[in-house]
Formats: structure tokens, C-alpha cells, sequence
């Protein structure tokens, strides 16, 4: 496996563990809380709104404008 | 820290700048906030009523057809021309002008998280963000990508590269922004 294979693996890896734990929140009684659920308390303030937006707004600016 | 880094790895200025401004605004507000409250203990308002509404809902037609037109038209510019920085630029920044005020209209308050919920997605983003930085720190140097560490941004270009894949990267993005602002 080469270090450019390796790399992308740990990415997917990352991306499965968060896709395991967003299933294990949909099962009943579960105290793993849905990524939406994490979503709604961070941004219940505007600290934790400005921040998520300011984040996903940075993604746009950082792959496509000067 | 994101603007510190963006900084250090080389990119235009303007991306460190935006973050180190929001941070600047949030600290200011927070200052204010503190010295509001304390000012305003003996005569405080009555707390606003707060209304509930439902979860996300879809944007309305013609807010998609105009999203899907902006993704068209701003894909086929070319990356990191003017045009499509500016077009890119004033949504982000409408968006977080919009995040910023308070929403008129609140969801009820959801269940709060558990501590184990809370520490397991806390080491899902930290996890990424530490394998990200690796990728970064294993480069030739901060500002050479590489193909044996691509980071997300490195693996990202090839999608990029072309103006369908930016169209529907935009369309992905502004969908996102959507149900970010509707929360």
C-alpha cells in the first residue's frame, strides 16, 4: 500500500466512524446523539452559528476564490 | 487556529483574514453581551417569547432554480478567477450576515447531547483535522502539495478541475448553507 493509498484510507476511515455513529444514534434508546442533533445544540448560540457558518463559508472561499 | 494555518500553508490572505475577522466579531459581541448584562440587571425586559417552527424545510422552487443557475454559471468560471471569487465571497458573506442575526422564530430546544455522544463526535472532526494537518506537515513544504500526503483540499482538485465538478460542488455547498441557516 502505498503512503498516497494509506492516506486516503485514514479519510475514509474517519468518514466511516462518523457514518457508524450516525446510525448507531438512530437506534432506539441510543445515547449517541445524531450528528443534526449536535448540529442543532452547537448552534443554539450565535457564537455556535457564526462559527458553523463562518466554517462552511470558509470551505467555498478556500477551494475556488483567490 | 483554521486562520492561523491558512496562513501558514500559503493561501491567499483573504481566507486567513475572514476567519481572524469573525473571530474578532464574535469576541466583541461576547465583550458586549457581558457588559449589556451587567448593565441591565435592575431593569431587565421580560424575555421574549420564543415560538417554535418545524425542522429544515426545502427552500422554496424558485430559491432552487436560482441556486442551481448560480452553480451553472459560477462552475463554468474558471477557479479562482474574479468572477467566480466575488460570486463565491458575497453568498458566504450574505450568509454569515444572516447567521449572525438572531433567528426571529426558534426551534424547541433539542435534547441536550450526552457527554458520550458529545466526546464520540468530538473525536470523529479532531481525528480528521489531526489526520489533515499530518497530510499537511508531510508535504515538501507548506505551500508544495503532494501526492503521496494529499490533504482534502489536494484530493478535492481533481473534482474541481473541471466546470461540472464545480457546478455540482456549488450545488452541494449552497444546499449545505441552506439547511445550515434554516436550523
Amino acid at each position: 500500500m502505498s503512503s498516497h493509498d494509506l492516506t486516503v484510507a485514514g479519510y475514509l476511515a474517519i468518514i466511516a466512524c462518523g457514518v457508524a455513529l450516525e446510525v448507531l444514534s438512530r437506534r432506539p434508546r441510543s445515547r449517541i446523539p445524531s450528528f443534526g442533533r449536535v448540529l442543532s445544540s452547537v448552534m443554539r448560540t450565535r457564537a455556535g452559528r457564526v462559527g458553523v457558518v463562518a466554517g462552511w463559508a470558509w470551505l467555498g472561499l478556500h477551494l475556488l476564490v483567490r | 487556529m483554521a486562520g492561523v494555518f491558512d496562513l501558514l500553508s500559503g493561501d491567499f490572505l483573504i481566507h486567513g483574514i475572514v476567519l481572524f475577522a469573525v473571530a474578532g466579531a464574535l469576541l466583541w459581541d461576547a465583550r458586549s453581551q457581558r457588559v449589556r448584562t451587567s448593565a441591565e440587571v435592575v431593569d431587565a425586559p421580560p424575555p421574549a417569547v420564543e415560538t417554535t417552527r418545524p425542522g429544515p424545510s426545502l427552500p422554496p422552487s424558485p430559491l432552487v432554480i436560482a441556486g442551481v443557475a448560480f452553480a451553472i454559471v459560477v462552475g463554468s468560471f474558471a477557479r479562482y478567477s474574479w468572477p467566480a471569487s466575488l460570486a463565491v465571497f458575497g453568498v458566504a458573506a450574505a450568509a454569515v450576515a444572516i447567521a449572525w442575526r438572531e433567528p426571529r422564530t426558534r426551534r424547541s430546544p433539542p435534547e441536550p447531547v450526552t457527554r458520550v455522544g458529545a466526546i464520540a463526535w468530538t473525536t470523529v472532526f479532531v481525528s480528521l483535522a489531526l489526520w489533515e494537518l499530518t497530510a499537511l506537515l508531510l508535504q515538501p513544504s507548506l505551500t508544495t502539495d503532494s501526492y503521496a500526503h494529499p490533504t482534502i483540499s489536494v484530493l478535492m482538485d481533481s473534482v474541481l478541475a473541471s466546470p461540472i465538478g464545480r457546478s455540482a460542488f456549488l450545488v452541494v455547498w449552497l444546499a449545505v448553507g441552506w439547511v445550515l441557516l434554516e436550523r
